[in-house]
C-alpha cells in the first residue's frame, strides 16, 4: 500500500497521475465501499471518509478491512488537521476520523509520500 | 533531554510521545493532562488518552493552569499533554494568566525542564488552514505560536508526527541531515 498526502492544493493528485501513470484513479466523493475494496488507486480519500460518515457509517475498522481486501490500493489524501479546532461538531468528528483512519493506513505502507508546493517528499519508505 | 512532539489533529503525535518516554528506561513516568473536561466530548477525549496510557506506568498530574506551581523534585520523566490546551486555559479561564499567557507558560516550561530528568511536550500545529480568524482567536494562535518557537529553541529534539510517521525538525534522527537552525 501506498499513499500520498499534504495540504489542499499543493498539487497531490498531478504528482499521483504523474508517478503512476497505469493507475485508473477513482475519486474517493463518489466511491462505494465495494469499489474502494477494488481500486487501484483514489484521489481525494478524505471524501469517502466524509461520505461515510455523513451517511452514519463507523470508520473505525476501515484502515484494517481495506489493507486486508485490497492492499496494493494507493490513496491519494488531504491532510485536514492543521488548523484551529473547529466549532461544528460533525467537522471535528471528520478530522479526527481522517486523522485516525489514515495513521493506522500509514503504518502499513511500503511508501508515504509527502507533497508540499508540488514536491513530493517521501517520509517513509519501507 | 527534552521532547517537543508536534504534528496535527489525529496524527500520532500522543502515541509517539509516550513511546519517547518509555524508551528513556525505567523510572518515575509522570503525565502531566491539561485537558479542562467539560462536555461529554472532551471527557471521551480524555477517558481515550487514559486507556492509551494504562498499563505503561504513568502517575498523572492535572494541571489546568499556573503550570509554574508544579514541583517534581524526583528524578524521572514528564510528559505535558498538550501545550494547545494549556495556552487556552491560561488565556480563557478564570484563573488563567490572560495576556501574560506565554511568560507564566514559559516560566513553567524552564522550571520543569531544570527539575526533570526527561521532558517531553506535545504541542498542536494549528497553522495551517484557509479559515481567517479575528480577535481573540488571533491572538490565541500568536500565543500558541510564540510558545512553540520558544519551547522548540529550549528543546533538544523538535519531532513533527505525520500520520505517526515521525519527522525530525531538530536532533533525533534528521541532525545529519539538518542544515544550520537558525
Amino acid at each position: 500500500m501506498e499513499m500520498i498526502i499534504g495540504g489542499a492544493f499543493q498539487g497531490k493528485s498531478a504528482y499521483a497521475r504523474e508517478t503512476h501513470p497505469e493507475v485508473d484513479w477513482k475519486n474517493g466523493a463518489d466511491l462505494e465501499k465495494e469499489d474502494l475494496m477494488t481500486a487501484d488507486g483514489v484521489l481525494d480519500f478524505q471524501e469517502y471518509i466524509k461520505k461515510e460518515l455523513k451517511a452514519d457509517q463507523d470508520v473505525t475498522d476501515l484502515a484494517e478491512e481495506l489493507s486486508e481486501k485490497n492492499p496494493d490500493i494507493i490513496l491519494v489524501s488531504q491532510e485536514v488537521g492543521y488548523g484551529v479546532v473547529p466549532m461544528d461538531a460533525f467537522d471535528r468528528k471528520y478530522r479526527e476520523a481522517v486523522g485516525r483512519v489514515c495513521t493506522s493506513l500509514a503504518a502499513k505502507c511500503s511508501k508515504v509520500t509527502r507533497v508540499v508546493c508540488g514536491i513530493g517528499t517521501v517520509i517513509k519508505n519501507a | 533531554m527534552m521532547t517537543v512532539v508536534t504534528g496535527g489533529s489525529g496524527s500520532g503525535k500522543s502515541a509517539f510521545a509516550e513511546d519517547k518516554i518509555l524508551s528513556f528506561g525505567p523510572g518515575k513516568r509522570i503525565y502531566v493532562a491539561t485537558m479542562h473536561p467539560y462536555d461529554e466530548e472532551s471527557h471521551k477525549r480524555v477517558v481515550r488518552h487514559r486507556n492509551m496510557r494504562a498499563g505503561k506506568g504513568f502517575e498523572t498530574v492535572e494541571c489546568y493552569t499556573g503550570l509554574k506551581n508544579l514541583d517534581f523534585s524526583e528524578d524521572g520523566g514528564v510528559l505535558l499533554e498538550c501545550m494547545s490546551n494549556l495556552a487556552a486555559n491560561e488565556m480563557f479561564e478564570e484563573d488563567g494568566a490572560g495576556e501574560n499567557t506565554v511568560e507564566e507558560i514559559m516560566e513553567g516550561v524552564k522550571k520543569l525542564k531544570s527539575q526533570v530528568r526527561h521532558l517531553v511536550i506535545v504541542t498542536n500545529e494549528i497553522f495551517s488552514e484557509a479559515a481567517a480568524y479575528e480577535g481573540d482567536t488571533v491572538r490565541y494562535l500568536e500565543y500558541l505560536g510564540k510558545i512553540n518557537q520558544s519551547i522548540g529553541k529550549m528543546a533538544d529534539e523538535v519531532v513533527e508526527v505525520v500520520y505517526g510517521i515521525p519527522i525530525w525538525h531538530k536532533g533525533g534522527k534528521g541532525v545529519e541531515n539538518a542544515v544550520e537552525q537558525l
